[in-house]
């Protein structure tokens, strides 16, 4: 009786489908209690189908790498999707032709203080060079960081978790510091959403209004295009 | 559906062609990021229709979420390994992010021209 249920698990555990299907599941559950919620911006989707799948794993006692060699199945489509991210980005280019001085004076400031105070910070608290490397894409769009984070020698499962932590953050500060700044353009709350908040807050900000949202997904895609192209070379030039 | 099949096709193809540059040419981005600038580029020059690509890209983008949340659940099983950095970690992304949304924030409203429309800015002197 045990040996075939060992038999069963192990030919379940065998083929990446079941993986699919958990993921799959564990999503669309995680969708459905947000969306019951009523969408709190301090606990995104993933957060909570990241968290069901951890449990279900921990609750069979299935090593996480068994699953993660299944979820690559899954993971392959993030290149056509980061390529894809191209179509929004063309979208876009109106507005950056209109406003490209703007753009271009706040946007690489922005992009790199996003990424230097928080790699200042835990430098000054002692974290491990691996621990920075991981950390130094933070505010990047997670399928472009991995990327980035592949090639700086970071913690792919620690990256994820900053992402998230700095997406949620990220759109906190925002409702919190531009009513205290009096700022209401939303051109400048979107923008601030996507260039710090990534995903997340271009998600935030297309729920404030289109205008917000157009100028998030700008922000989030001009800074994981700058970011990835100017981190490693620092990188590189720092020694790291 | 065929149409959607031929976006998918366009969007792997150049994924391939942005893998390709990157090895040729040791570029330290992923073939992913060159593969966007590629997509953003052809379409510029009107190479291959936008409706086919479009009709594969967005749906791919509105699965993002999904795509990334198993890199996600490997955190929970990693506290071990970064012992004693947790709170370097924490107080850098909470107050790293705080200060870097600041700093845009005040950016921006340096930088940004007034709004054409009579869109909600009470603030702006003309």
């Amino acid at each position: 009786m045990s040996d075939a249920l060992m038999a069963v698990r192990e030919a379940l555990l065998a083929t990446p489908l079941s993986t699919i299907a958990l993921t799959l599941a564990a999503y669309l559950a995680a969708l459905w209690a947000v969306e019951r919620l009523g969408r709190p911006s301090w606990c995104p989707a993933v957060l909570l189908a990241a968290v069901l799948v951890a449990a279900t794993l921990w609750g069979l006692s299935i090593d996480v790498a068994d699953y993660r060699r299944g979820a690559d199945w899954l993971m392959l489509l993030l290149g056509p999707a980061t390529v894809a991210l191209g179509v929004p980005l063309y979208q876009q280019l109106p507005h950056i032709r209109a406003l490209w001085k703007p753009l271009a004076l706040s946007l690489p400031p922005a992009a790199a203080l996003a990424s230097c105070y928080s790699l200042a910070l835990a430098w000054a608290l002692g974290a491990s060079p691996e621990v920075l490397a991981s950390l130094a894409p933070k505010s990047v769009t997670a399928p472009i960081a991995l990327g980035i984070v592949e090639g700086l020698g970071g913690s792919v499962p620690l990256l994820m978790g900053g992402l998230l932590l700095t997406g949620v953050m990220a759109t906190l500060a925002v409702s919190l510091l531009a009513p205290a700044l009096g700022i209401r353009d939303h051109r400048i709350l979107g923008f601030a959403l996507g260039v710090n908040g990534h995903a997340i807050g271009t998600v935030r900000a297309f729920e404030l209004s289109p205008a917000a949202g157009a100028f998030a997904s700008l922000g989030m895609s001009l800074t994981g295009i700058l970011t990835a192209l100017c981190l490693p070379l620092a990188w590189r030039l720092l020694g790291l | 559906m065929i149409a959607v099949l031929r976006g998918f096709l366009w969007l792997t193809g150049v994924w391939l062609a942005g893998e390709t540059l990157v090895v040729l040419l040791d570029l330290p981005v992923s073939a992913g990021v060159v593969g966007m600038l590629l997509m953003t580029a052809l379409l510029m020059l009107r190479i291959g229709r936008f409706d086919d690509i479009a009709a594969a890209g967005q749906p791919l983008i509105g699965l993002l979420a999904m795509l990334i949340m198993p890199g996600v659940v490997g955190v929970f099983f990693v506290a071990d390994d970064f012992a004693g950095q947790w709170l370097a970690v924490a107080v850098s992304l909470v107050v790293g992010t705080l200060a870097s949304v600041l700093t845009t924030l005040l950016l921006m409203r340096r930088c940004m021209p007034a709004e054409p429309g009579t869109d909600a800015t009470p603030g702006s002197r003309s």
